[in-house]
């Protein structure tokens, strides 16, 4: 069972951060974006790109429910984010959606169509525990912001300032989820640090993006985002997995050692039976 | 983004000796493949500097893990920022003995 110091640690990181969030963060997906300022010549594989992140982003449902499992038992903060964490990710969606069909690329039935595709999969959360899917939070989260940035540039690139202005927000959010992760995951290294160093491990060891499998054609569509949006493992280590280290405190080393610990012991095991 | 490799049943006990910091190109290589085999549990007995690294089935955190391993064997630290663009085992090897030339 966690601490008392526990809960008021986490108390305070949502507290700051949703207050945070009701003062500078709140943006309206329709009356915000300059709408006025999509670009009609903005190539089809641009499109593309923001029908795969819609494509992620849709699978909401799943996150959410899923998600709060996950978290229910845990703390009232980790609860009380997962419900406004939510309410955040659907103004991504509607974003990505509203740009498709104002831009002209997509028809709204085609976007139905899309919708009714993507409903035929169901997202498995990767993990079990509040503490894993926090960890898994954080490497996401972060990721994702990496990527909409690049993606951010790419729009400007094709002097589409409303796309832009869709990546930009969503960035955002995405980089204030992170961030709120990674200090739960704080607490938690805090609260319990060989048990937090060994979930750290193992999500790392087992992460995937979660459109993995579920989004139509995912492959070749990440070919496409990795292609145009510059994104490779590399990017993954220097803008993701090392900062995100580096946040927490924690070395390449401490990882190491929890892996080989566990699979000495795993064959320890097997040796025994 | 990462992949699982193969469990090798009956696989040999492999103990990390205290290797000494100074250790020749094949010597290092021969680090190399065995740490590879143990953590991925699968031989790697037959790979040689010209191996890509991913075609291996090491994602990028494998060959962090790996190259940790290494650091731990060989008691020199690599910076982070160097890990970054590593493709192949010969470009691993390269770095782990130049901070092994460090030390000396």
């Amino acid at each position: 069972m966690a601490s008392d110091q526990f809960h008021a640690k986490l108390y305070q990181n949502f507290t700051t951060f949703f207050d945070k969030a009701e003062q500078e963060r709140r943006w309206n997906p329709y009356r915000d974006v300059p709408w006025d300022r999509i670009n009609p010549e903005t190539p089809e594989f641009v499109a593309t790109c923001a029908e795969t992140f819609l494509g992620v982003e849709s699978f909401l449902p799943d996150y959410i429910r899923k998600g709060m499992e996950a978290v229910r038992a845990s703390s009232w903060a980790q609860r009380s984010f997962a419900a406004n964490w939510g309410y955040e990710e659907l103004k991504h969606s509607v974003a990505l959606m509203e740009y498709l069909m104002r831009s002209g690329k997509r028809s709204q039935e085609q976007m139905f169509d899309f919708q009714a595709k993507l409903m035929e999969q169901e997202w498995k959360r990767p993990f079990d525990t509040a503490r894993q899917m926090t960890i898994y939070g954080t490497f996401q989260e972060m990721a994702t912001f990496v990527i909409y940035l690049r993606h951010e540039a790419l729009a400007k690139q094709y002097n589409d300032e409303a796309l832009a202005a869709v990546y930009r927000f969503n960035a955002r959010d995405e980089i204030a989820h992170a961030r709120f992760y990674e200090d739960v995951v704080k607490v938690y290294l805090e609260e319990d640090r060989p048990g937090t160093l060994s979930d750290i491990a193992h999500v790392a060891k087992h992460f995937e993006m979660p459109g993995v499998g579920i989004v139509p054609d995912y492959d070749a569509r990440i070919e496409l985002m990795r292609e145009h949006g510059h994104v490779d493992r590399d990017i993954f280590l220097q803008k993701v997995y090392f900062p995100v280290l580096k946040y927490l405190g924690v070395t390449r080393q401490e990882l190491v050692d929890v892996a080989k610990r566990e699979r000495d012991e795993r064959r320890a095991a097997q040796a025994a039976q | 983004m990462l992949r699982r490799a193969a469990n090798l049943s009956g696989d040999a006990d492999i103990s990390a000796s205290q290797g000494d910091e100074k250790m020749d190109r094949p010597e290092l290589l021969k680090t190399f493949q065995r740490m590879a085999t143990e953590i991925a549990e699968k031989d790697f007995g037959h790979v040689t500097e010209e191996h890509v690294i991913a075609d291996l089935g090491i994602d990028s955190l494998g060959m962090l893990e790996l190259v940790g391993s290494m650091e731990r064997e060989l008691k020199i630290a690599v910076p982070d920022e160097q890990l970054v663009g590593i493709q192949t085992v010969r470009q691993l090897l390269d770095l782990v003995e130049k901070r092994t030339k460090v030390l000396a």
